[in-house]
Formats: C-alpha cells, sequence, structure tokens
C-alpha cells in the first residue's frame, strides 16, 4: 500500500523542521524539572483513577446515572447515559441550533465498542457538560446496537447530545457529519 | 512534604530527556505557544506523579496520551473562561502554528478539515508524530485493533474527500492502459 498519503500528509507538519524547541538542558528547562520534581508525591500508591479528571464524578451526578458500566485502558470515570425509550425528545422537537445549545451534554466521541446493549464512546470533544474521557451508552434490551435509527458502528464518529443522562436524537445526535459538526460549534461556541 | 526519592527523581529525568522534544512539537502543531507552554508543564506534572504507571518500554505513546488529555482539559477550561468573560466570536481554542500553506497543497488541508475532528487527529498523529496503529492505542486510550481500524477509516475518509484526480494518481487511471503506464515509468 502506497503511503502517499502519509507523505503529502507529513508535509503539511508545521513543526517538521527547522522550528526548534526548548532543549532539555537549558536553565529554564532544568528550572521546569525542578520545580516538578519538588511537588508532593505519594509514591508507589498510584491510585489509577480518582487522580485524572476530578470533574468527571460531578458530571456522572448531573446526567444521572443509569449504570455503573466501567471501561478499561482509558482514564477518569466514564460517563454513562441512557439510550432510553421514553425520554423527552422522543416526541421530536424541530431541530435547530437554538434548541440544541440548550441540551445540557454535548459531545463528539468515537465508537471503541458496540456489544449489543452498550455503546463505549471515546469522547473527542466536549462541547458541553462533561469531562470525562469515556461514554458508555447503554441501549435498552432489544435496540440492539441501533439506538434511535443510529447505526453505531466502531471506529465511526458521533455527535452526541444528552438530556437527564438520556440521549437525545431527532437530529439532535448522529453520525458526526460537517454539517452536524457545523451546527454543534455554532450552538455550543458560547 | 516528602522529598521524592533519587531513583524516582533519575527515572523521571531519564524520562523527561526523551520527551522534552516530542511533547513541545506535539503541543505546538496543536495551540499557541503560550498555551502550548502551560500544557507542556502541565503533562510533565501529571507524568511525575503517574510516573509508576508509565510503560516501560516504549513510553512516548502513553506521554502523548497524557498530553492529549492535558490539552483537552487545558482547552475545556479556556472556554468556560472565555465564556464567562466574553461573548466574543466563536474562536474558543487559539490557532495552532500554520499549517501547509506555504506548502501550496490546499486541497488536502480542505479535504483534512472536512473530515470529523476524530479522523483528523488520528492522521495527524500518524504522520505529524509518525505513530503506527500499534502506538496510537495508548494515546486514545483504544485497543490496538480499535486504533487501527480507526486510521484505516480516516484514510478511506480522506481520501474520498479529496478531488479524485488526487487519490493516487496510478488509480485514476483506468484498466490495462493503467498497467502499461506504470511499467513504463517505474522510476517516476
Amino acid at each position: 500500500m502506497t503511503d502517499e498519503m502519509r507523505d503529502r500528509l507529513t508535509r503539511l507538519d508545521p513543526m517538521r523542521q527547522g522550528v526548534s524547541t526548548e532543549s532539555v538542558a537549558t536553565p529554564s528547562s532544568r528550572k521546569l524539572l525542578e520545580d516538578i520534581m519538588s511537588t508532593h508525591v505519594e509514591e508507589s500508591t498510584a491510585p489509577r483513577t480518582t487522580r485524572w479528571l476530578p470533574a468527571a464524578a460531578v458530571v456522572v451526578v448531573v446526567a444521572g446515572v443509569i449504570g455503573a458500566l466501567t471501561l478499561g485502558g482509558g482514564s477518569g470515570e466514564p460517563l454513562s447515559l441512557s439510550a432510553g425509550v421514553d425520554n423527552s425528545m422522543t416526541s421530536c422537537i424541530q431541530f435547530s441550533e437554538e434548541v440544541l445549545a440548550k441540551m445540557p451534554v454535548a459531545f463528539e466521541g468515537t465508537v471503541t465498542s458496540a456489544d449489543g446493549e452498550t455503546i463505549g464512546l471515546e469522547v473527542d470533544h466536549w462541547f458541553k457538560g462533561g469531562d470525562a474521557s469515556q461514554v458508555v451508552i447503554n441501549a435498552p434490551a432489544g435496540m440492539e446496537a441501533l439506538i434511535g435509527g443510529i447505526p453505531f458502528e466502531v471506529g465511526e464518529s458521533y455527535l452526541i447530545t444528552a438530556n437527564d443522562g438520556t440521549v437525545n436524537y431527532c437530529g439532535f445526535s448522529g453520525v458526526s457529519t460537517p454539517e452536524l459538526r457545523g451546527s454543534f460549534e455554532a450552538a455550543f461556541a458560547g | 512534604m516528602r522529598p521524592a526519592g533519587s531513583d524516582r527523581r533519575r527515572r523521571f529525568e531519564a524520562l523527561a530527556e526523551m520527551v522534552f522534544d516530542p511533547l513541545q512539537r506535539y503541543l505546538r502543531r496543536r495551540l499557541g505557544p503560550e498555551d502550548a507552554a502551560d500544557v507542556f508543564s502541565d503533562t510533565l506534572l501529571v507524568i511525575w506523579r503517574r510516573l509508576d504507571e508509565v510503560p516501560a518500554g516504549d513510553p512516548l505513546p502513553w506521554c502523548y496520551g497524557v498530553a492529549r488529555r492535558t490539552m483537552a482539559n487545558h482547552r475545556r477550561g479556556r472556554r468556560r473562561h472565555l465564556q464567562l468573560v466574553t461573548r466574543l466570536e466563536a474562536e474558543p481554542v487559539p490557532p495552532p502554528v500554520e499549517a501547509g500553506v506555504e506548502d501550496g497543497d490546499p486541497e488536502l488541508i480542505e479535504a483534512l478539515e472536512r473530515l470529523p475532528s476524530a479522523d483528523q487527529e488520528i492522521l495527524r498523529l500518524w504522520a505529524w508524530e509518525g505513530l503506527e496503529p500499534r502506538e496510537l492505542g495508548p494515546v486514545l486510550g483504544l485497543t490496538v485493533n480499535a486504533a487501527t481500524i480507526r486510521l484505516s477509516r480516516a484514510r478511506k475518509k480522506l481520501a474520498a474527500a479529496l478531488p479524485s484526480r488526487d487519490i493516487g494518481q496510478d488509480r485514476a487511471v483506468s484498466g490495462q492502459e493503467s498497467v502499461r503506464h506504470t511499467e513504463e515509468q517505474q522510476d517516476d
């Protein structure tokens, strides 16, 4: 397989050549490292999940915990959302950025697992309402990997909103397309 | 406060020497100089605190993963700050180093920008940081398998987003003619 594409991308690298970085040996680098090494650390106890992303716990409470599922391999507590069947949005308010902007939870994520009843996503970008690096969507039994008409596929990116811990559909969540992302960016730009 | 043991200091210093340059480059590709410097020192601090978790064999992808999450937190904090202070037009993230303008490849830049941000990022990690799928996993918090699938999809999407004449010139030429054509021009 040709790596012509990789070569072309590499030529776009703004740091590819001639752009210097600070050497580890400069006085300011040494001072930075010394400052860091003088900070207190609880050696050998190494709590794996509690130190990273403390805000994640708050988000879980805000969004409503549906299940205490955890995913391995990531950092922090994953945020659990319900795919829901009976959520307040299923009557389908007409899509608008104004309504979108009111969603308390919005992120772009990539599906890392879809095993029938749960969809695992790695968050690539939080627009609003979260800090967790991973999100789990629990599908009600029988809905399999097709939630609210969204065919979740591993490796694919999705834009998701949620309200009261439940994913919104009706165009407020879906496959990450430039159009939908544009709406998210506009709605959550502040 | 308990001073850190000399063994821990030695391990950190050796690691810092290894990752100092690549982490700075990683951050400067994605952030303005001031933000990059802030995130860089925060990243090193996280690495120092989590030194016992650093994989022994190939620590750099793991360190990129720390930088990536630190940067994401930084951006979120910055965005919240901007939302509080001002309602200026949407520019939540400072522009990173301008890429590719002088290289005359606007089609590739435009195609890349049309992809979902996750696809853009995996392609950058692949091309700019030079990571292979097995190294992308620790950066993105994915299994090697998932990272491989994502990279493959992102490559396909980028190829599809490019004008057709750009997608591997040999494929644009049809059928048998292309075979002869290629054979005749092997040293192109």
